[in-house]
């Protein structure tokens, strides 16, 4: 009975001692990852002790700081209603997201070096300073994006395609940040729910814009369709179905049928690549991904491939149907053809330091996702070309620059059609990615393309 | 240091001589300083007439300890010399995070340590000849049984279990009780049916098996457990009397079958109450994933978490954390404002004491002079590990969130004083066992 008894004491010493390792992986590894929530009150409690971090562009603009007035820490914010979305907030009353959320721990100096001696400070009563998040975002297109969205529901994201910074990311109506305590009332009772980050959060149907990804998926299982002819009577019928097209355009190709926006042939694209292509090359362009930017991106959605009927199947190649996507998504889509076919993983954060400046985060390109080959992406591209040349997205045409796009008229249940514009520019040698789209405004090549001609022009001109 | 005055041992007609427990009365003033620094740590955060309270029940506590270490000396107590020590630690940390928390609670738990040291002194001088106690186990197990169901008919619910029952003055707990008793009674039917379990009287196949006769009180056991789970929704209390029932029949017995049979039941048992009832799904459900209900439900383990992850390794210091965000911080989750304030430095270094007292739990066993004491001493032993390791594994997630005090640590008077008792029938193990440990 002795050895029983002393076994069941070791037992019992060993369950202690799985709870020590335990406490002790709970408290090192997962601590941060767990206290980094908008519902640990503590946060808010920290904010009254820490200075917290100011938030900047990659100019170096101011876009969140702490100002200190008498006993009371205010967060201000200079640009307002234009980072709103991005950026977050933080509110005693309302809780914490975005950027703000996100970065708490950098801002509030709960790591790295801070972390030591915030600790001592707080003993010795003295100030406790927190890091600064520097944004890849330049808060003067962002500006200008914002300028455009003004009076209306939608969202721009400008990337660049060959690193997958973002530059712009605009989600309108917005509000002031602020004010927020005296918005809320009214924001949350806002039909056009302005609290939502329409550029990552937005679920659209992408109507026309969508057709790059039929295009991509084709010419992976069938690539003698490059040269292939197709016949336009203005409309397709599918299972007894009639799917009317915009126009009847007769005999085209491949490219064609991209810069005039054809539905008829792109309906029947999908139909010959079959759903499982189909949704194999959705996923390949991350369409059904977060792809982990530091704000919640909505995942796109669409009919399971598995019970796609034809008429599904045809409408989702045509960006209609139950297929759902975010603009950011379609900018990256973009970015894909502009980018010999590979995703970079978009990033919003150029650098995290502590308060004494020292480096803890640095953004960096890093591969996501092999969307398509490069020579399919070349026969895209060439189409994206013809579609600002010749076709429906005149109007993104930027002077001394060789734009490449696609327009998008999505249907809707809830009026007008959307429009989209997705493009990049200059199309040889791609150095921004953009994704437009304004609610309910009409044509994607009368309503997007210019705007997005406008963002494209001025971030040019400042040399993107 | 002087080895002290030698007494002769009153209880015992042996020739041997107790030891004047030196080493006790040092650690206790190291427990005592440990206690003053985090009372005065208090008071200097708010001094204040109302913050005297603190330092003063402070002292009053460590000197209470110190005289019944005395008094221990006094009258040439053996009982074993670490055990008071590790206790004194555990009771001034939770005093002081009492006091930190909620002063009322602290002036609370004051009073009900000094009423524990009571019964932990009454306990070393009535019950020293602890061994009449297994005369009339039949007895005191049906009391106990009958005290233990009366919560179910009368009793008052509070954090979702009903297994309190209120006398206006103060609630009594009665499970923090009849566990100690079903602990005697069980070290006293198995050290006697100790050879027919081990053996058997009949085989079953491979197993062989014991008669009808032996098994009766084993199921009661089994019985009772779910009976705790199911009517008084008190799953931690279920968890620990069937764990040390289990760790009970496996020291008796070395047969681990019965322990796998057990486990067997509990889970059967578990099982059907899952499905039968919604409020142990609920607890399943957010101990598999609390985020999604962390509104409601999940309020309580996510807030635990919060803290225990906020402490970092050295911990924010006493009185600079937020515990008070934890629900019912004071009692169950006191283990979570530990963290959070003395870090996982002084969340371990809680755990550890705890080792210790198994530790010296288990030695007492091992040196105890028949089978019934060391069958005592092993299941008192368990029952205390297991009730430790039962709720901080709540509080930290690694099992479902239960709720049992945290032994001399959280606010409770039954559990307190029940706990002590548990210390003084230990320490009686010890004080009758011939080696000196």
């Amino acid at each position: 009975m002795k050895q029983n008894i002393k076994k069941l004491g070791i037992m019992i010493i060993g369950l202690l001692v799985v709870l020590i390792f335990y406490l002790s992986y709970l408290n090192v590894v997962r601590g941060s990852e767990i206290t980094a929530n908008p519902y640990n009150r503590r946060f808010q409690e920290y904010e009254n002790q820490v200075r917290r971090g100011a938030i900047y562009d990659i100019e170096g603009n101011v876009l969140a700081e702490t100002k200190i007035s008498g006993d009371e820490n205010k967060r201000v914010y200079p640009f307002g209603r234009d980072t709103a979305h991005l950026l977050g907030y933080i509110s005693e009353r309302y809780g914490r997201t975005g950027l703000e959320s996100e970065y708490d721990r950098y801002l509030l100096g709960m790591e790295g070096a801070d972390r030591v001696s915030n600790y001592f400070n707080r003993l010795l009563d003295k100030e406790q300073q927190g890091g600064e998040v520097t944004l890849t975002i330049d808060a003067y297109l962002q500006g200008i994006a914002m300028d455009m969205l003004e009076g209306r529901r939608g969202a721009i994201v400008l990337l660049d395609p060959g690193t997958g910074a973002i530059r712009v990311m605009a989600s309108s109506p917005s509000f002031d940040p602020n004010i927020l305590e005296d918005l809320w009332p009214q924001l949350i009772t806002d039909d056009s729910s302005p609290l939502i980050n329409r550029a990552v959060q937005g679920a659209y149907p992408p109507g026309s814009t969508f057709k790059i990804v039929t295009a991509a998926g084709i010419l992976a299982v069938k690539p003698d369709y490059v040269d292939k002819t197709f016949y336009c009577p203005g409309y397709i019928e599918v299972n007894g179905y009639r799917l009317n097209d915009t126009a009847v355009h007769g005999e085209v190709n491949l490219s064609e049928a991209i810069a005039e926006s054809c539905n008829t042939t792109f309906a029947q694209l999908g139909l010959d690549q079959g759903a499982q292509n189909f949704a194999r090359t959705v996923n390949a362009f991350g369409i059904m991904k977060d792809p982990g930017i530091g704000i919640t991106v909505r995942p796109g959605t669409m009919a399971a491939s598995g019970n796609m009927i034809p008429t599904e199947l045809a409408s989702s190649a045509i960006g209609q149907g139950e297929m759902l996507v975010s603009p950011l998504h379609m900018a990256l889509a973009a970015a894909a053809i502009a980018n010999r076919g590979e995703i970079m993983r978009p990033y919003l954060v150029e650098t995290v330091k502590d308060s004494r400046g020292e480096t803890l985060q640095q953004g960096s390109a890093r591969h996501w996702l092999s969307a398509t080959t490069p020579e399919i992406s070349g026969v895209i591209k060439k189409g994206m070309i013809d579609a600002v040349r010749i076709g429906t997205a005149k109007a993104a045409a930027v002077p001394g620059f060789q734009v490449a796009g696609k327009t998008g008229s999505a249907q809707n249940p809830h009026g007008q059609t959307h429009a989209w514009f997705i493009g990049f520019v200059p199309a040889d040698q791609p150095s921004l990615a953009v994704a437009v789209i304004f609610e309910n405004a009409g044509s994607g090549g009368a309503e997007a393309a210019p705007a997005a001609a406008h963002l494209l022009s001025a971030a040019l001109n400042r040399d993107y | 240091m002087s080895t002290g005055v030698q007494y002769a041992a009153p209880h015992l007609n042996t020739s041997r001589s107790a030891k004047g427990r030196p080493m006790e009365r040092n650690l206790l003033f190291l427990a005592a300083l440990y206690m003053l620094a985090g009372m005065t740590t208090l008071y200097l955060d708010a001094p204040g007439i109302l913050a005297y309270q603190a330092p003063a029940a402070g002292l009053t506590v460590a000197a209470a300890f110190l005289l019944v270490h005395l008094y221990w000396k006094a009258s040439g107590y053996k009982g074993d010399r670490f055990l008071l020590s590790i206790t004194a630690v555990l009771v001034s940390t939770g005093l002081v995070f009492l006091f930190r928390l909620d002063p009322d609670y602290g002036m609370r738990q004051f009073i009900w340590i000094l009423i524990g040291l009571g019964s932990l002194v009454l306990t070393t001088r009535l019950l020293v000849d602890f061994r009449f106690l297994s005369d009339y186990k039949y007895i005191y197990a049906l009391v106990g049984l009958i005290i233990l169901i009366l919560p179910i008919f009368f009793g008052k619910e509070q954090g979702g279990a009903k297994s309190w029952l209120d006398f206006g003055l103060f609630q009594f707990q009665p499970s923090e009780f009849v566990k100690i008793l079903v602990v005697l009674f069980l070290a006293s039917f198995l050290s006697e049916n100790k050879a027919v379990l081990t053996a058997g009287t009949r085989s079953l196949g491979w197993i062989s098996l014991p008669g009808l006769q032996e098994w009766a009180p084993l199921v009661v056991m089994w019985g009772i457990s779910l009976l705790l789970l199911v009517f008084q929704r008190d799953l931690g209390t279920a968890l620990i009397y069937f764990g040390t029932f289990l760790a009970m029949v496996y020291a008796a017995t070395a047969r681990i079958f019965y322990v796998l049979f057990g486990l067997g039941l509990f889970v059967s048992g578990a099982s059907v109450s899952y499905l039968l009832f919604g409020h142990v799904r609920e607890r399943v459900l957010i101990w598999l994933n609390p985020w999604p209900f962390i509104d409601g439900i999940g309020y309580q383990i996510t807030q635990s978490l919060f803290a225990i992850g906020s402490g970092g390794i050295l911990g924010a210091g006493l009185n600079q954390g937020y515990p008070g965000y934890i629900p019912v911080v004071h009692s169950d989750l006191i283990f979570s404002a530990i963290c959070e304030e003395l870090g996982l430095l002084g969340g371990a270094g809680m755990i550890i004491l705890f080792m210790f007292f198994v530790f010296r739990g288990t030695k007492i066993a091992l040196h105890a002079r028949d089978e019934f004491a060391a069958l005592a001493a092993a299941g008192l032993t368990a029952l205390l590990g297991l009730q430790a390791f039962i709720i901080i594994a709540g509080v930290t997630k690694l099992l479902p969130l239960t709720g049992v005090t945290l032994p001399f640590i959280s606010y409770g008077g039954s559990s307190l004083v029940a706990n002590f008792i548990l210390l003084g029938l230990l320490l009686n193990i010890s004080h009758e066992s011939d080696d000196s440990l």
